[in-house]
């Protein structure tokens, strides 16, 4: 044991001095912070003020109580997602809240607003929040409207605005205690909805289209108003034309089996996938460059006199798993911290994902079917490295051995995401070397419990034989100079003093 | 003799059909420079192997210090393979260190000693640069000081010479002079009869892995039949014990040099007690020691692979 820890020690500390390895381990936290940044400074600014002068009177109620209307939907949206990922639908039973889709129904979202939105709502679910649930966090309006400032001058109709209004435009305004980019103003002029009269919306030049698709929507519909009152159609009427909505029903599956969770479930595992082919072959070819290397230089003798082929084999697997996993951790590492901490585009992703992950044995299966999955990839390198001459002998073997690898998982990996029993995944599952593979695809979609008992038990066997396995070709093979025949290698698994 | 720090009792090691040592028996005395003299496939490296438990013999017995071929013995064992090589980017100090730990050294005798054999081999200054960068005979010392880290009792070492300049094989032969002074006991294999010549105490002589001869240089030396260079004004073909000669070179004044080979069994002091006795004149006599080489040649043939 204490030489298979020094030859552990020593390739780790091999691999810790080579670039390409910090490269590796860099990657993924890099990634992550790009698409982080990238997606903050591309995501528009989460609330924008903006000023309505409306010189008719008639339309800012109306965009207002929209933008309003609008929030309180996706307040009343979130809201009951949170509720039923915490289990609170039974406090309130006939709040809006407790039912998934009540955000599509203009009714319930008033009843919401009219409730007192989202605060009431934190207050009334308060008694019943358990600890470690976290308390709802609502969102900040997108669009808080302020006066006009008494500063600022509007142009005339077809004139362009002043110097003063954009560079007002390009700045901040103190909105309660906030500050926020002043977005746009709208100018409905007086003579608005005559022919030739516009209405015109000054932006700060980032897109706000949600803003600006409002307002163009309201001003429409007031307008289509204005239109069907001269076809003397009486203003209810025109209103139910307008409300009238095609019976549609929204049905939902029973909660935590729909395709949003299963797939959200599903990112941690499959991301595992990819890492684990991403790091058991990239560690994977460092080892076999080691063994190459010891082997054509035939340094292995002189280690060879000090201690057994087997004790230099598992050192080398456990210095070089202690490498795999110190990837993982980094790269896990880094994720959550990323998906805690930070916002944006990989935290949307990665937070819901790692909240999937609810039960042990979902958790267990992953690090099992991750460490074992390794393993069976790093001795296949090993074995490569223990009968190659050199790295051009060893990428003639490694070509056909990674298409063996990739291509079925890939085909895994389609297939799971798309319909996890189809019959290629399920038999993969059984077939070691893919296990680990068509497992972790599985996971997150629901797999019976005899399956995932049934395949660790596989991989243990299946590990134990290839130990063995290894254990003697490394002895027969290293010794031995040339090219061995595909024979003479048979000879050696087969025999347990091969090669002495 | 004192006791063995290492014995062959008819050892044999087939691969497959072929038989590379076939039922060798030796035994090396503690304490001695032992050679291993062959041709190219005479079995040296497999004998050391399997001496390292790195092979296993089909037939026989090996003991090496008192016990069983082992890794246990590690500790006790310095080994130098016949083809050389280290991890290229390790620095030329944790080679050695890491070498001294799978001999189940401590880290930090380890590191002092290795040092010190530094320090001996004018490599301190190399001691933190990565192997790669030294030269190859630089590379060659510090493989030399893997093996000696441990300050072993039995220092193996395979065609040790071979690939090192003169100034360097001539740095190597006091360093197994130094380890024997110390009482070390050390095996070396080789095919050039040069170094055994001057280092080796005792001598194996292997022909396609049977014992040719196993014995101290002289008695190696004494199997040969004596051969000399004398002057004389008669031929001495016709004296006993004579069993040819040869004029060698023109008389001066009359005295012809003869190469001259005696009977086997039969030594120079006896032809010059003869002479002597019976008035045969002599100018001069000159008794050649026959080289390592021809000794080699005798014993096991004159179409091996070896260099004199
Ligand atoms: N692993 C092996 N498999 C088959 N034959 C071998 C093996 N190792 C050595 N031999 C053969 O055994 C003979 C002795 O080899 P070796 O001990 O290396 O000779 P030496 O070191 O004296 O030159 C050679 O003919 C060699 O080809
Ligand atoms: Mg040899």
């Amino acid at each position: 044991m204490r030489e298979v820890m020094l030859v552990a020690m020593r390739e780790i500390r091999q691999v810790l001095g080579t670039k390409g390895f910090w490269f590796m381990i860099a990657a993924v936290p890099v990634a992550l912070a790009v698409s982080g940044f990238a997606s903050n400074q591309l995501a528009p600014e989460r609330s924008v003020a903006y000023s309505v002068v409306d010189e008719t009177g008639l339309y800012e109620d109306r965009i207002t109580a929209r933008l309003e209307y609008d929030y309180q939907a996706s307040e009343l949206r979130d809201l009951a997602e949170y509720v039923e990922r915490w289990e609170l639908q039974d406090a309130v039973p006939d709040a809006p809240w407790a039912s998934r889709q009540s955000w599509l129904f203009p009714a319930e979202v008033e009843r919401f607003a009219d409730m007192g939105g989202s605060e009431a709502a934190i207050a009334a679910l308060e008694p019943f929040r358990e600890e470690g649930v976290p308390e709802f966090e609502p969102d900040d309006r997108s669009y808080e409207q302020i006066a006009f400032p008494d500063d600022l001058t509007l142009p005339d109709a077809g004139e362009e605005p002043d110097e003063k209004l954009i560079a007002a435009l390009e700045g901040d305004v103190d909105v309660e205690d906030r500050e926020l980019p002043f977005g746009a103003v709208l100018q409905i002029p007086a003579n608005f909805g005559e022919p030739g009269a516009e209405a015109r919306i000054f932006t700060n030049g980032r897109s706000n289209t949600g803003l600006i698709r409002v307002i163009r929507e309201e001003l429409s519909g007031s307008l289509q108003d204005g239109a069907f009152a001269a076809q003397g159609i009486a203003p209810d009427t025109a209103l139910a034309i307008q409300g009238l909505q095609a019976p549609v029903s929204v049905i939902e599956p029973p909660p935590g089996a729909g395709r949003s969770v299963v797939a959200t479930r599903s990112v941690v595992p499959i991301a595992l996938v990819y890492l684990l082919l991403i790091t058991a072959v990239t560690t994977g070819s460092l080892m076999l460059q080691g063994v190459v290397e010891e082997r054509s230089n035939k340094l292995v003798e002189s280690v060879l006199a000090c201690i057994k082929p087997d004790a230099l084999m598992q050192g080398k697997l456990l210095g070089l798993g202690a490498v795999g996993f110190m990837i993982i951790i980094v790269w896990a590492g880094t994720g959550m911290i990323g998906a805690l901490y930070f916002e944006g585009f990989a935290a949307d992703v990665l937070r819901p994902s790692l909240e999937a992950l609810d039960d042990p044995l979902l958790i267990f299966a992953m690090l099992f079917y991750f460490v074992t999955g390794y393993i069976v990839l790093a001795m296949m390198f090993l074995a490569i490295g223990a009968v190659s001459e050199s790295m051009q002998d060893a990428q003639s073997y490694l070509t056909p051995v990674i298409l063996l690898i990739m291509i079925p998982v890939l085909i895994v990996m389609q297939a799971a995401i798309s319909g996890p029993d189809q019959l290629v995944v399920k038999v993969l599952s059984w077939i070691p070397i893919y296990t680990p593979f068509a497992m972790l695809a599985r996971l997150g979609t629901g797999v019976a419990t005899w399956e995932i008992i049934g395949t660790m038990v596989l991989m243990v066997i299946f590990v134990w034989i290839e130990l063995r396995l290894l254990g003697r070709l490394f002895r027969a093979s290293l010794l031995n100079d040339g090219k061995p025949t595909w024979k003479r290698m048979v000879g050696w698994l087969k025999s347990s003093e091969a090669g002495r | 003799m004192s006791a063995a720090a290492m014995a062959f009792d008819g050892v044999t090691k087939q691969f497959g059909d072929f038989t590379a040592v076939d039922h060798l028996s030796f035994a090396v005395p503690e304490g001695t420079i032992f050679g291993f003299l062959g041709g190219n496939g005479a079995g040296k490296t497999t004998s050391l192997r399997m001496a390292l438990d790195i092979l296993t013999p089909t037939g026989g017995r090996i003991d090496v210090l008192g016990n069983p071929p082992s890794r246990e013995s590690a500790s006790d064992i310095g080994f130098l393979p016949e083809e050389r090589g280290l991890y290229k980017k390790m620095s030329v100090l944790d080679t050695i260190v890491y070498f001294a730990r799978l001999k189940r050294m401590e880290a930090g005798p380890a590191k002092q000693s290795a040092m010190a054999l530094l320090e001996r081999l004018e490599l301190a200054d190399w001691a933190k640069s990565p192997v790669e960068k030294l030269s190859k005979g630089m590379a060659q010392k510090v493989q030399v000081a893997t093996a000696l880290v441990n300050s072993p009792k039995l220092l193996m070492l395979d065609e040790p010479f071979s690939g090192l300049d003169p100034v360097n094989q001539k740095m190597l032969e006091d360093l197994i002079a130094d380890a024997a002074k110390d009482g070390a006991t050390v095996i070396f294999s080789t095919h050039v009869m040069q170094h055994a010549e001057r280092l080796c105490d005792r001598l194996l002589m292997l022909a396609r892995g049977k014992k040719a001869f196993d014995g101290t240089q002289d008695e190696a030396r004494a199997a040969l039949p004596a051969r000399l260079e004398l002057a004389s004004r008669t031929a001495p073909d016709a004296l006993p014990g004579v069993e040819s000669a040869e004029a060698i070179g023109t008389a001066e004044d009359g005295w012809i040099k003869y190469d001259v080979r005696l009977n086997s069994g039969v030594t120079p002091e006896q032809l010059l007690e003869h002479c002597t006795t019976n008035g045969f004149g002599l100018r001069s006599f000159d008794v050649q020691t026959p080289s390592l080489h021809e000794v080699f040649i005798h014993f096991v043939g004159a179409n091996e692979e070896i260099e004199r």
